[in-house]
């Protein structure tokens, strides 16, 4: 308060000194006496919080004597407004005031939001990362991560740092490091090996968030159900500070737990579908060409070069509609031609597009000829052969795919009598043959009539 | 001219040139400081996000175009299957022995105390579930007698038990379920989905609509309307008996030579008001003249079932020709097969209150899931045969469930067994496209009354429909009248626990 007060009091005083707006003068003497008087009681009230909660020493100490400065200069500067004589002749006062009373917010900002308040959101706007704070990252291996530093440290950094860490220890309690978290705070240890649901720290995570003894204050971030659960733990295999997470007794409850902190994020690529490798662009034109002739093509997700194309509009494959293809068959992974002419002689085409992962040539002349060209396409996972010609021969020649672990095989020429061979050819693969049954039952076609009420 | 007009005219050219003369270098400079400086700022914050989340470009010319989703989804299509009038889950998935022993008694106050319901007036008696149930499947998923068929196939789904809503009159809460409110005015799921990924198959709808029962659901046309978003995505509502869209049909005497000759004329002078305006809107009149055109080929022919082999009509027990759930069903397999984005089911007739026969819960109730089972089953199950269900989410529900108290219209007994509105718990489930195989998720109480654990809402189905289709719902947005709206408002949560 007794900055903005101070603040609003030099501006006019300045704004004042201009011809236009010498009637702003009126007020400043007043707003002096008023910013003097609250910038010594925050003087006051300033040291009595420093000796009560624990901030970073220096900072307090720095924060401590410019406070008291800028409450001296305001005094001299509304003895010089009264034109009291020892202080008429600092002419720069006001200047000096202003210095100070800048250096001194900043400091107070840096007690209470931490020492980077100002920088991090700045690095914030010109950094292009989206996170820079406050959130965890996903680790790559979490029974291989360090239980302390990849799993506890970084909860405790987003959720407790801001009050118990370097800059400030309310409650005496630090953090931050070992000792800290090890020694407790004011009310003694935090930690209860015996009785770890007794330990402070837990108790105060876990009362109602009203609770005033709840831990974070309700306005700051909560942590995670996950996250006290995995605060628990450390502490109930003993809070060590460098032993791996998989060198700890890991109850069952916890598996699933530890395992979200690997957990990718939504918007990660599934690696079942799509392949992880970055590929090139594909030219333009191609696609462009493509389109023209009615194919659908389009990436399968934003910010992904590869494809997938659709004959849905086109049931008149030419040759060139291949070659357009294969133009683009570093990026092609999803083909859908069903119901289409697609006959053995075009697989012959098709089976260059080697990265292929889901291909449906449902309802075409495909027989076991066409089928086998596809036996090197060993990306293959999905094969839609429903209602061609495509018999057990066809599909044995497909034993060496092993991603291959879908293939609809409905109205084929599969004989079941070859259904063992087939499943011992490809153990993976799950083959739909299809033919279900919904039997009708008398139900069905008859209605149920109401009784006379 | 006289010489006075000549003298003003004079004068007013001088003032003119002199205000010129002090629109200087420095004077733009000075007067736009600011601006500048807003404008610096503007695209200094700008680049710290080089994607936006919305960066869906809205082709007016192309409008549904097949567009890429925000990551590769499980599912190119959805299925909704609305039950409209809201099936009762106590006598179909939530299985409640507890409310058999209560069956008859009294309502507890405690259930009643600062309670709204429909009908329910004073007292009402607990009401018993009104079916047999038994466990089936590997899931071991309770279905009652009522679906016989489907209780075969429940490794095929997941349910969704707590589902609940805040709206208990049938308009408000199937808006609340399609569109994420329960005034009018927002665009549906559909309509969303079409805008975000356009279809695959630009001579048919991106967006279909197929209702049974006699009735279009409560809510009206507006539970498929386009709301905000640009009109082509709307649903386009199709018929089974009859023509299948109303006009389609050239008229008699104009073949379709004059018919396209017209519409290349009426697209000539469109062209022409699009140079003068550059009203994208026109664009996409031109676009829809151009479908329609094309429409009048291929939905007649997919819209007909009567071409499909004897054997599938047994399995769907659907009977070409008239307007039932079944065919609806039936033709939605087709439009699945040939890309349409999403195929919206409604059918009417499920509001069991207990006034009438067709709304008792020993008879109506009954008929209308005689009417359901099968075919649902079926296109389950040809979807899976045909390599279509791993891509094709299916989606079966209400739009709120129903009390476990027998209703008592106006305080009165009523002449069949029924039950009233309630939105605090009913059932839901999902199938194919990403969705575990035999799950469920939540509870409710031991008398079906309120959600116990696993609450869901409609919201939560929302953003789980737009996450298998490759959508974070939060990311998912359309600006307008100055605010970025979402499908899911500021809620929704995707259920990752019914997800393979």
């Amino acid at each position: 308060m007794p900055i903005g007060i101070l603040l609003i009091a030099l501006l006019l005083q300045w704004l004042s000194s201009k011809e236009e707006y010498r009637s702003f003068y009126a007020p400043v003497p007043f707003l002096l006496l008023v910013g003097m008087f609250s910038a010594i009681v925050a003087c006051i009230s300033g040291y009595l919080l420093s000796i009560s909660d624990d901030y970073n020493k220096e900072i307090v100490g720095w924060h401590q004597w410019m406070g008291l400065s800028v409450a001296l200069t305001s005094i001299l500067l509304y003895c010089k407004e009264r034109k009291i004589q020892f202080a008429l002749r600092l002419r720069f006062l006001p200047l000096v005031l202003l210095v100070l009373i800048m250096i001194t917010g900043h400091l107070g900002g840096s007690l209470t939001h931490g020492s980077d308040y100002l920088s991090a959101p700045i690095a914030d706007i010109f950094s292009d990362t989206k996170e820079t704070v406050a959130t965890i990252k996903p680790l790559p291996d979490a029974q291989e991560a360090v239980a302390y530093t990849d799993v506890i440290q970084p909860i405790l950094q987003t959720r407790c740092y801001s009050c118990h860490g370097p800059n400030k220890q309310k409650g005496k309690l630090r953090l931050d490091d070992s000792t800290g978290i090890m020694k407790g705070g004011k009310d003694g240890k935090i930690i209860d090996f015996q009785h770890v649901d007794e330990s402070e720290i837990i108790k105060r995570l876990l009362l109602p968030v009203d609770n005033d003894d709840h831990m974070p204050p309700r306005e700051k971030p909560q942590p995670g159900e996950s996250q006290i659960t995995l605060l628990h733990w450390w502490i109930s295999t003993g809070a060590d500070f460098n032993k791996k997470v998989k060198e700890l007794n890991q109850p069952e409850n916890l598996k699933p737990v530890l395992l979200a902190l690997q957990e990718v994020p939504d918007t990660v690529m599934d690696v079942t579908t799509v392949p992880v490798e970055p590929v090139e662009k594909a030219a333009n034109e191609s696609i462009e060409r493509l389109k023209d002739q009615g194919i659908v093509i389009f990436p399968v997700a934003r910010g992904s070069n590869y494809l997938s194309a659709n004959f849905v509009t086109d049931s008149l494959i030419t040759n060139e509609d291949i070659e357009l293809l294969l133009a683009i068959k570093k990026q092609l992974i999803w083909l859908k031609m069903g119901f289409t002419n697609v006959d053995d002689e075009k697989m012959k085409k098709i089976k260059e597009l080697s990265n292929i992962t889901r291909l449906s040539i449902e309802h075409t002349s495909v027989s076991d000829k066409g089928i086998a060209e596809l036996r090197s396409n060993k990306k293959l996972q999905f094969l839609n052969v429903v209602g061609t010609n495509v018999s057990t021969k066809g599909l044995l020649q497909l034993k060496d795919l092993k991603e291959l672990n879908n293939v609809f095989v409905y109205l084929a020429k599969i004989n079941q009598a070859e259904w063992n061979e087939l499943k011992t050819a490809l153990p993976a693969a799950q083959i739909d043959t299809g033919n279900y049954i919904v039997p009708t039952f008398a139900s069905d076609t008859s209605e149920v009539k109401a009784a006379q009420p | 001219m006289t010489r006075k007009e000549l003298f003003n005219q004079q004068l007013q050219n001088e003032a003119q040139k002199t205000v010129c003369s002090l629109n200087t270098r420095r004077h733009f400079l000075k007067e736009s400081a600011m601006g500048l400086g807003a404008l610096a700022l503007g695209s200094l914050f700008g680049c710290k996000n080089p994607s936006s989340p919305n960066d869906i470009i809205f082709d007016a010319a192309h409008p549904l175009m097949p567009r890429f989703p925000q990551f590769p989804g499980k599912a190119r299509s959805v299925i909704y299957l609305h039950m409209a009038g809201a099936p009762s889950q106590l006598e179909l998935f939530d299985y409640k022995p507890e409310l058999m022993k209560m069956d008859g008694q009294d309502c507890p106050q405690s259930l009643l105390e600062g309670k709204r319901f429909a009908f329910i007036r004073g007292i009402p008696k607990m009401l018993g579930p009104q079916a047999k149930f038994a466990q089936h499947g590997d899931s071991r998923a309770w279905v009652s007698e009522r679906m016989p068929h489907l209780s075969s196939i429940v490794d095929e789904l997941s349910f969704l038990k707590a589902v609940t809503t805040d709206q208990f009159n049938h308009a408000p809460a199937q808006l609340m379920m399609h569109t994420g409110s329960q005034r009018l005015g927002r665009p549906s799921l559909g309509s969303w989905v079409t805008y975000g990924l356009g279809t695959e198959n630009q001579n048919l709808p991106g967006f279909v609509v197929l209702t049974s029962g006699g009735q279009n659901p409560d809510a009206g046309k507006s539970v498929w309307g386009s709301g905000f978003l640009p009109s082509v995505y709307q649903g386009v509502q199709c018929r089974s008996v009859g023509d299948p869209v109303l006009f389609i049909k050239d008229p008699d005497g104009m073949d379709r030579d004059l018919r396209k000759a017209s519409i290349d004329a009426i697209n000539t002078a469109n062209q022409e008001q699009y140079k003068t305006f550059n009203d994208p809107e026109i664009l996409s009149r031109i676009s829809q003249y151009e479908m329609a055109y094309k429409m009048q080929i291929s939905v007649p022919d997919v819209m007909d079932i009567s071409n499909e082999p004897d054997y599938v009509h047994e399995m769907y027990g659907t009977k070409p020709g008239r307007e039932s759930f079944a065919n609806n069903v039936l033709l939605a397999r087709k439009l699945v097969e040939k890309g349409v984005r999403f195929i919206q089911l409604f059918d009417w007739g499920w509001d069991s209150h207990g006034a009438s026969s067709e709304g008792a819960l020993d008879v109506g109730f009954i008929n209308k899931c005689r009417q359901v089972d099968k075919c649902i089953t079926a296109l389950i199950l040809d979807l899976k045969q045909r390599g279509l269900l791993d891509e094709t989410l299916v989606v079966w529900g209400g739009e709120f469930g129903r009390t476990p108290m027998l209703e008592n219209r106006e305080g009165k007994k009523m002449p069949y067994k029924g039950r009233d509105h309630h939105t605090e718990a009913f059932t839901m489930w999902m199938a194919g496209a990403g969705i575990k195989k035999g799950g469920s998720y939540g509870e409710t109480d031991e008398i079906g009354y309120s959600a116990a654990n696993g609450k869901v809402e409609p919201f939560d189905i929302q953003a789980t429909i737009l996450h298998q289709l490759g959508f974070d719902h939060e990311k998912f947005i359309f600006p307008f009248q100055g605010r970025p709206f979402r499908l899911t408002d500021t809620r929704g949560r995707v259920i990752k626990e019914i997800l393979g």
